[in-house]
């Protein structure tokens, strides 16, 4: 466990110092700063703009975040051989990745936390210090490094046996079909206009790519009429969810890292 | 003396798409013995880096074995007694010296930083430790390398070209360090193609070629059978003539008669000759052999027979050759002037 922390410590003071990721995040905060600014819409409904943008901004940063920081992870380490020294010493091939994503995933929660703080403050300076409203905000950012985590998990896996470029899109249209496509797939799966074969596809993709979608949260907050029922129970489920389907991603991960030749 | 380092026929190969292959290692027997610094010798993309890689279990071999402090390569029980310092490498850049070998030491559950900073000060950074990695020289690099592979105090210690691209000084304080190493009764793998370095600190070296042993032995019984030449003035013909052997060879020039034989050639009985002869004898420059001399025979004898094979065969692979050219390499002394 020493050496997983180890290499989870040293990977997230390396991926905070990162030029492009600085850059991205930079980037997502000033968006976040300057989105107030962005509507000149009465104040219901600029409440509710404002929301799903900042929540867009912080949503979309965060996962392209969580792509680049994980696509180059285990390419790097081979390219620059310091994989070699670590694993010429007491160190298993499992713990040197669990380290790389434990490490990831504390630089993603980093980064998360520093968009969610100006995301909040900035709300607050221009909506009124509602604290129930900030509080959900906080959740539904919550709910977003879960998904966060559960991408980068999907991009590790795929980095033990594909290119970083390639590894790029292939974790975005993931990500892409988890979320944004989540229903589109769901219709499909449940058509009965539609071929057998194209609903059984719809089926497989469902089960396989990770539903990124039920994290999205954001419309409990944004429309202040849609409320979860039974609150507790569906975050919990949500964060049991991620840590089985983490825990099944790392677990493969491993099993290719293991055969293959680095 | 037990062997701190045996291979058996072993072998990489690597596939291609396409289902074309390349065999990288080729059936290659190694003994290194403990305590002593062995220099793993080959032009580059010999092999020598896949071999060490093999060795430390960080890739498998195709078939054949490995075996380091007595276990099978890659075991881990083994990475506790040996360390490693790739070829060119690279280090995490934000961290100071001192945090990188801080970072190795945590691998092996040690937690010491009075111990990183002996090692620190032992490889000459003392006064550097807390800057950032992305402020030392290569040679500054190379050595918080050597720092951190000592970290374990290692048995083994596997060097893949240490003094690389390297400065001349640097180049000193590398070889001083390795020498050092010996005294603590470690044994060191040095993969190189520095052959004046290999030639002063290595006891035992190996050759390879293309993936294939071409030498392997003592360095003084390697470079044993050095060559003599005498100069001299003044040689009538009938002397010169006297001179003439199958292992020696005889040239003028200027006027004056350059002699070059076997040390192993009866010099008493030579110089004898001439000075019976009349002639003055101007000097006897012995030629020690040098590792250059031996790499590159070893290596363009390898080639130019690679070279015949393929011309006769559409195969090119035999290992037939190889073990008759090792015995060219130990005994065939100086026959390529
Ligand atoms: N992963 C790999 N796939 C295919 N060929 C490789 C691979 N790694 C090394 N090689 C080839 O193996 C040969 C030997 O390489 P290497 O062991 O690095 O040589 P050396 O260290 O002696 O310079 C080279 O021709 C290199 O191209
Ligand atoms: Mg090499």
């Amino acid at each position: 466990m020493n050496a997983v922390l180890s290499i989870a410590r040293t990977t997230l003071g390396e991926a905070i110092r990162r030029r492009v990721l600085l850059v991205i995040l930079l980037i997502a905060l000033l968006l976040l700063v300057i989105a107030p600014g962005m509507n000149g819409l009465t104040a219901r409904q600029s409440q509710t703009v404002l929301l799903s943008l900042i929540l867009g901004v912080l949503q979309l940063s965060s996962a392209v975040i969580a792509i680049v920081l994980t696509v180059y992870m285990i390419p790097n380490e081979v390219e620059r051989r310091t994989i070699y020294t670590i694993l010429s010493k007491p160190v298993l091939r499992w713990q040197f990745l669990l380290g790389k994503y434990l490490g990831a995933v504390s630089a993603l929660g980093l980064m998360i936390m520093l968009m969610t703080g100006t995301m909040i403050a900035v709300f607050a300076a221009f909506q009124g210090p509602n604290v129930e409203t900030l509080a959900s905000l906080a959740r539904v950012a919550m709910m977003y490094f879960v998904q966060m985590c559960l991408l980068a998990a999907v991009a590790i896996f795929f980095s033990t046996f594909v290119q970083p470029v390639v590894n790029f899109f292939l974790s975005g249209g993931v990500y892409l079909v988890g979320t944004v496509f989540g229903s589109l797939f769901a219709t499909i799966a449940e058509s009965q206009q539609l071929p057998q074969a194209v609903r059984v596809a719809a089926q497989i993709v469902m089960l396989i790519v990770p539903n990124f979608g039920q994290y999205n949260v954001q419309n409990s907050v944004i429309n202040s009429g849609a409320q979860i029922v039974g609150e507790g129970i569906y975050y919990t489920n949500l964060a049991v969810y991620g840590v089985v389907y983490i825990s099944i991603l790392l677990l493969g991960a491993m099993l290719v890292f293991d055969r293959r030749e680095v | 003396m037990s062997l701190a380092i045996e291979t058996i026929d072993l072998v990489k190969t690597y596939k291609h798409r396409g289902g074309a292959s390349n065999t990288v290692v080729d059936n290659l027997n190694l003994q290194v013995e403990s305590g002593e610094i062995f220099g793993f010798l080959g032009p580059n993309g010999a092999g020598k880096t896949t071999t060490i890689k093999m060795l430390l279990g960080i890739i498998g071999q195709s078939s054949g074995v490995a075996n380091v402090l007595g276990r099978e390569a890659g075991d881990i029980e083994i990475h506790k007694r040996i360390s490693y310092l790739p070829e060119k490498p690279y280090y995490y850049e934000y961290m100071s010296g001192l945090e990188l070998v801080v970072f190795y030491a945590s691998l092996f559950g040690i937690r010491d930083n009075d111990r990183c900073k002996e090692l620190l000060r032992r490889v000459n950074l003392a006064n550097d430790m807390n800057r950032p990695l992305s402020t030392y020289s290569k040679g500054m690099q190379q050595r918080v390398g050597l720092a951190q592979s000592l970290i374990n105090n290692p048995e083994l210690l596997f060097l893949d070209e240490p003094t690389g691209g390297l400065d001349p000084i640097a180049h000193i304080e590398i070889r001083d360090l390795i020498l050092q190493f010996r005294e603590e009764g470690k044994t060191v793998f040095i993969s190189s193609h520095e052959l004046s370095d290999v030639e002063r600190i290595c006891d035992r070296v190996a050759i390879i070629n293309k993936g294939q042993l071409v030498a392997q032995g003592r360095l003084t019984d390697l470079l044993a059978g050095g060559r003599v030449e005498v100069t001299a003035e003044g040689v009538s013909d009938a002397v010169s003539q006297s001179l003439r052997h199958e292992n020696r060879t005889v040239s003028f020039k200027d006027g004056r008669l350059i002699l070059d034989a076997p040390d192993s050639d009866d010099l008493n009985g030579m110089i004898d000759a001439l000075r019976n002869g009349g002639a003055q004898v101007v000097s006897i420059i012995p030629r020690r052999k040098r590792l250059e001399d031996l790499f590159i025979e070893a290596v363009a004898e390898d080639d130019t027979a690679k070279g015949r094979q393929r011309g006769r065969m559409t195969d090119g692979n035999s290992d037939g050759t190889v073990s008759t050219e090792v015995e060219e390499v130990k005994t065939g002394e100086g026959e390529s002037s």
